[in-house]
């Protein structure tokens, strides 16, 4: 508990200083929890969600950082790995992949890169994985473009 | 976690998307669960065997094989000449990596070698620095360092903090410094693989089709993660301490007799010491048994 509570206490550190580094991702801890974390990232360029600034909620186990914190997107996505209800990410960094090397702020950075590499073959959600394993990648596209749109972008006044 | 209902997901939205709490049956048995299920079967196993047993003679070995095969049999009666002893340890992907810590800080706690402690303290030194050197942020890895140092510290006798034999044992089997231990080796050894990752790679392709930062981003570092001889070597060359590893398997020996093979894990001497030392370093005091899938600890007679 001590030695979470004093890593994540790094980590809050080093996302002061990583801010100006890294526009994408705003990383912003609970005024009250350290273990509750947000982020917003900015969907990555030439992807179907670039525009779009996705929020992950991130709560932080007391055995980390020897366990993952677990992610989840709280903006709704069309992503072959993200569940497409619950906004839980497969990601196997986030299961038996992980390790103390990773920190929050490179998570986020995981998981940029995986909204513009998906993995349709370990799919979470499926019908975002047919279309891409069936070819339909412009159907995926403008499927992921519209949530984009709908939940990810600020609406039009 | 509770599932917060996203900002975004207003009025405007809510038409399109199903209905958010309303989860189906999958929904709610997602990899969390599974995960969950996981540590629960890992913590019915941690009653069975703690992460570091206790000494038992050689013959705890021999009545596990009992109605087993003859050739194991034999095979303990050859261990018996030169092994009084064995310490298992839980088969947990991690026996290797604790098998050495325990087997270590033993070795330095019974014979008070001060020499080795400074001896191995610059060596952590210069795996920190590699570490650095190959873009690790510091304080992802430094409490992993800081743990180890100080377990260093407790066996050297005559100090407040100093620790006896039976601490040791207990401090071992606390999961929280037992694990942190263990991920510090993981880090030694993930640092020296890819530090020396032209001498590495072939021996890495031979066992995984990865890139050396791959096969250490998913094989060396997560904990869970079975060693190999890849492991091994980088480690007892990081740290400079040679490791005996003695292999109990089925397979015999073209001849008829029943021999039993070890592979001794020499450290590269990088930064040579003078000739004495290093013939001194060069008979591993660190013993493991080897039986396919697991390492224990073996004690000499």
């Amino acid at each position: 508990m001590q030695a979470s509570r004093a890593r994540l206490f790094k980590e809050y550190k080093e996302v002061q200083r990583e801010k100006a580094v890294d526009p994408d991702i705003q990383l912003v801890c609970d005024d009250s929890n350290i273990f509750k974390w947000t982020a917003l990232i900015k969907g990555p360029s030439e992807t179907p969600y670039e525009g779009g600034v996705f929020q992950l909620a991130f709560a932080v186990p007391e055995q980390y950082p020897l366990q993952p914190p677990q992610v989840r997107f709280l903006t709704k996505i069309f992503h072959p790995n993200v569940h497409f209800k619950t906004g839980e990410i497969c990601l196997d960094i986030l299961k038996n992949a992980w390790s103390p090397a990773w920190t929050l702020q490179s998570v986020c950075r995981a998981i940029i890169a995986l909204m513009a590499h998906p993995e349709p073959d370990s799919p979470l959600n499926c019908d975002s994985g047919n279309l891409l394993r069936s070819g339909d990648v412009r159907g995926f596209q403008s499927m992921a473009r519209m949530y984009t749109r709908l939940a990810a972008m600020p609406k039009k006044g | 976690m509770e599932n917060k209902e996203a900002p975004l997901e207003d009025g405007e939205i809510k038409p399109m998307s199903v209905s958010m709490p309303d989860l189906d049956e999958w929904g709610n048995f997602g990899d969390d669960d599974i995960m969950q299920q996981q540590s629960a079967i890992q913590a019915e196993e941690a009653k069975k065997v703690p992460f570091i047993g206790d000494k038992e003679p050689l013959s705890s070995l021999e009545a596990e094989y009992q109605s087993g095969s003859p050739i194991l049999l034999e095979k303990i009666k050859v261990l018996g000449e030169h092994y009084a002893a064995i310490r298992r340890t839980r088969g947990d992907g991690n026996c290797f990596f604790r098998s050495f810590m325990f087997s270590y800080l033993e070795h330095i706690l019974e014979y008070q070698d001060q020499t080795e402690v400074d001896r191995i303290k610059a060596k952590v030194e210069k795996c920190s620095k590699t570490l650095q050197t190959l873009g690790y942020l510091e304080f992802t890895f430094e409490d992993f360092f800081a743990l180890f140092l100080e377990l260093l510290d407790c066996v050297i006798q005559g100090k407040e903090t100093s620790i006896s034999h039976e601490e040791l044992v207990l401090r071992s089997r606390d999961q929280s410094e037992s694990d942190y231990v263990v991920m510090f080796f993981r880090f030694v050894t993930s640092g020296e693989i890819q530090k020396r990752s032209e001498f590495f790679e072939p021996f890495i392709m031979g066992l995984s089709n990865t890139t050396v930062e791959q096969f250490c981003k998913s094989a060396v570092e997560p904990m869970g993660e079975e060693s190999d001889h890849v492991h091994i070597t980088a480690l007892s060359d990081a740290l400079g301490v040679p490791i005996r590893v003695v292999y109990l398997d089925r397979s015999s020996c073209d001849n008829g007799g029943v021999s039993v093979n070890h592979h001794d894990f020499i450290p590269v001497a990088d930064d040579l010491p003078n000739a004495s030392t290093c013939a001194e370093t060069n008979t591993p005091y660190i013993r493991l048994l080897y039986r396919p899938g697991h390492y224990d600890i073996l004690y000499p007679k």
